[in-house]
């Protein structure tokens, strides 16, 4: 286990810098996210520190180690691949068996055995460690490919989207699997991902990434509660935040100089009005434990949150009021 | 402004036809596409086959088409596979054929590996090395000969200048020991190039990604190579093998231009046998019970082949 450190990384492809001037970090032990769309540069960002890119400028150590200039397999690190990348040739049994059988590092036979059926159970494959890795569906190829990661002990753990490609319950399945294997080894994972509810679940801290540029780094808290500016509220939070201008509807508090705020769901008091209100429903979307208000208002519109028994129904006119939104000024910032 | 084209195209076509043809199912339209194919490959492959089949249970003689042809059952068969003389060209051609093919599929798979390696100006490179089989084998089998020859030949020069002999004191073509290896030399330097192309395709195919996974799981080159490159490379290298193999068992026209067989028959293979049979000795019905036991023997070889290769490649 070792400490991830990035100082001022820059790489390029052509005329797009894919990663740009990036400088993080990641603790040992600590289960880092790196969240942002696609095209953000989180891919690069982790093939940099695998060493399968090399950096234009900037740093990179791994447990206090330079090796910027060194290959990947002198930097002891696992990486589970966005496409699933198995040596279709090999069983799953030997796909898994593959990093334990390095000549330099001979492990016994019966070793490796154990080490591959736990985890096959863990990743729930046991049945299929004797197919080719081809004779398997696309969510078992990523667990197989996960499990190629996890049957090491590498100072680092590199992901990228690694649960993209599995259905919901197996994704919140291992997702759950995949923190718990993490606190036991209290293994340092870097992890690449788009999708907030992994962000928000796994990490430790989650760095927000925009076009190769590192915005915000913070624990999951801190990131949903302050963020710096509009793009990292917009990256967080189900439903979205509602974006509006800040004299669009009375708040109780704003920062001097407001221009837009960002209002959240917990933001919104929504309270059933007569037929002067500004606020129209335009459709009640049913969850089963929460629902979905979509309001029009002025020409502009947003999505407040409501019991799912709630009376309020399609045109329904609503009062809408603000508590503590997210204050940003003319330049996307926050100042409150 | 004139109608599209597509419009006057089909308003063009005469409208008895236009209904003829629209009154057929797809299924006979399909036939008639076909049809000329089948017919030609009936005509000039099923047809000869089959009558080649009827004439080696005869005695017939092309040159003599007036006088009695005799059934002789499978006299012809059992003369040919009784005759020890039969072996030589076998043995000739199983030479020529085992060689050609170990060699190419080692170099071809070599020089495709090197060139798959990106080295400076491979692009240049990759079709210089194609040439030889763009040229035909009848220009390809004179300029070896010049090439092979003693006195002046650049072959003979080439060697000596390397070991130190000297150059007319070896005659690739005349002598009986180097002929068959004059005839290996010369299909290797025309038909490696082809092996490279289908090692090439092989090599391409295995995705950059399975060797990155391979490189984080600290495989070293060799067992990259070994466990991933080999492998995933092999139905290529046994297509071309099979290729190589089919190609080389029915070798004719450049061998016949080296060496006509010669000296005495030691580079006779099974072609040049059955075409002095046949064309010069003019025994029609034993060259071609021949003929069908070449075919036989191909066509099985080539089955068993194409099982294994089947095999692995649904691995
Ligand atoms: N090998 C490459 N060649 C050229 N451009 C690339 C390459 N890899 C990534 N890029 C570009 O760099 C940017 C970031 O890509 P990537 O790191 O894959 O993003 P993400 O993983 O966040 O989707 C994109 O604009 C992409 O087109
Ligand atoms: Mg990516």
């Amino acid at each position: 286990m070792a400490e991830i450190r990035l100082e001022g990384v820059t790489k390029r492809f052509g005329r797009t810098a894919a990663v740009e001037d990036l400088s993080l970090t990641i603790a040992d032990g600590e289960f880092l996210v790196l969240l942002g769309p696609t095209g953000a540069g989180k891919t690069t960002a982790l093939r940099l520190v695998a060493g399968l890119e090399r950096p234009d400028a900037g740093r990179i150590a791994i447990g206090g180690r330079d090796v910027t200039a060194e290959p990947p397999a002198a930097r002891d690190v696992t990486f589970v691949f966005q496409q699933y990348s198995l040596y279709p040739h090999l069983s799953v049994y030997d796909n898994l068996a593959f990093p334990l059988r390095s000549p330099t590092r001979r492990v016994p036979e019966a070793e490796i055995e154990t080490t591959v059926r736990e985890l096959a159970r863990l990743l729930q494959i046991e049945d299929k460690l004797k197919n080719r890795a081809t004779q398997l569906s696309g969510g078992q190829m990523q667990r197989v490919a996960i499990g190629r990661a996890l049957v090491r002990r590498p100072s680092v753990y590199l992901m990228d989207e690694p649960l993209s490609s599995l259905d919901a319950k197996l994704r919140a399945d291992l997702r759950l699997e995949l923190k718990r294997i993490q606190v036991d080894l209290g293994a340092t994972i870097l992890y690449v991902t788009h999708d907030q509810i992994e962000a928000m679940t796994l990490a430790t801290r989650i760095g927000v990434i925009d076009r190769g540029r590192l915005v915000q780094v913070g624990s999951p808290r801190e990131i949903y509660e302050q963020p710096v500016d509009t793009y990292v509220a917009q990256r967080l939070g189900q439903p979205a935040i509602n974006l509006l201008p800040a004299d669009l509807l009375p708040a109780n508090r704003l920062a001097a100089g407001t221009r837009t705020v960002g209002a959240r769901t917990e933001h919104i008091r929504v309270t059933p009005a007569d037929g002067q209100a500004r606020g129209r429903v335009k459709w009640v979307e049913h969850l089963g434990d929460q629902s979905h208000l979509h309001i029009a208002l002025d020409g502009h519109s947003l999505v407040a949150l409501v019991d799912p028994d709630t009376a309020l129904e399609r045109d329904a006119a609503v009062d809408i009021t603000l508590a503590d939104p997210l204050c940003f000024d003319a330049a996307g910032r926050r100042i409150g | 402004m004139s109608p599209p084209i597509i419009d006057r195209a089909a308003a063009s076509t005469p409208p008895a036809l236009a209904r003829h043809i629209r009154g057929l199912s797809d299924r006979a339209i399909a036939w008639i596409f076909i049809a000329p194919t089948i017919v030609l490959l009936l005509a000039i492959n099923i047809f000869p086959l089959i009558w080649t089949i009827r004439l080696s249970f005869t005695n017939f003689r092309a040159n003599r088409t007036n006088a009695p042809v005799r059934d002789v059952g499978i006299d012809n068969y059992v003369s040919i596979l009784t005759d020890p003389e039969v072996w030589q060209p076998m043995q000739a051609t199983a030479h020529f054929v085992i060689w050609t093919i170990l060699i190419q599929t080692v170099l071809g798979f070599s020089l495709a590996w090197a060139i798959d390696r990106k080295f400076r100006g491979h692009g240049f490179w990759t079709t210089v090395i194609l040439v030889p089989m763009m040229l035909s084998p009848a220009v390809v089998g004179n300029f070896w000969r010049f090439l092979f020859q003693p006195q002046i030949g650049l072959f003979n020069y080439g060697i000596s200048a390397v070991t130190g002999v000297p150059p007319s004191s070896f005659e690739m073509l005349g002598s009986v020991a180097l002929a068959p290896w004059a005839i290996v030399i010369v299909d290797t330097w025309m038909w490696t190039p082809y092996v490279i192309l289908i090692c090439l395709a092989g090599l391409r195919s295995i995705p950059d990604y399975i060797y990155e996974a391979a490189e984080v799981d600290r495989a070293s080159p060799w067992r990259q190579f070994w466990t991933i490159t080999l492998p995933m490379a092999l139905p290529f290298i046994m297509l071309a093998v099979l290729f190589r193999g089919i190609e080389n068992f029915k070798m004719f026209d450049m061998v016949n231009l080296l060496t006509s067989g010669g000296p005495g028959s030691t580079t006779e293979v099974a072609s040049i046998t059955l075409k002095r049979e046949a064309f010069e000795k003019w025994r029609t019905g034993y060259s071609s019970a021949f003929a069908i036991i070449l075919f036989v023997t191909v066509f099985g070889l080539a089955n068993i082949y194409v099982k294994a290769l089947n095999r692995v490649k649904s691995r």
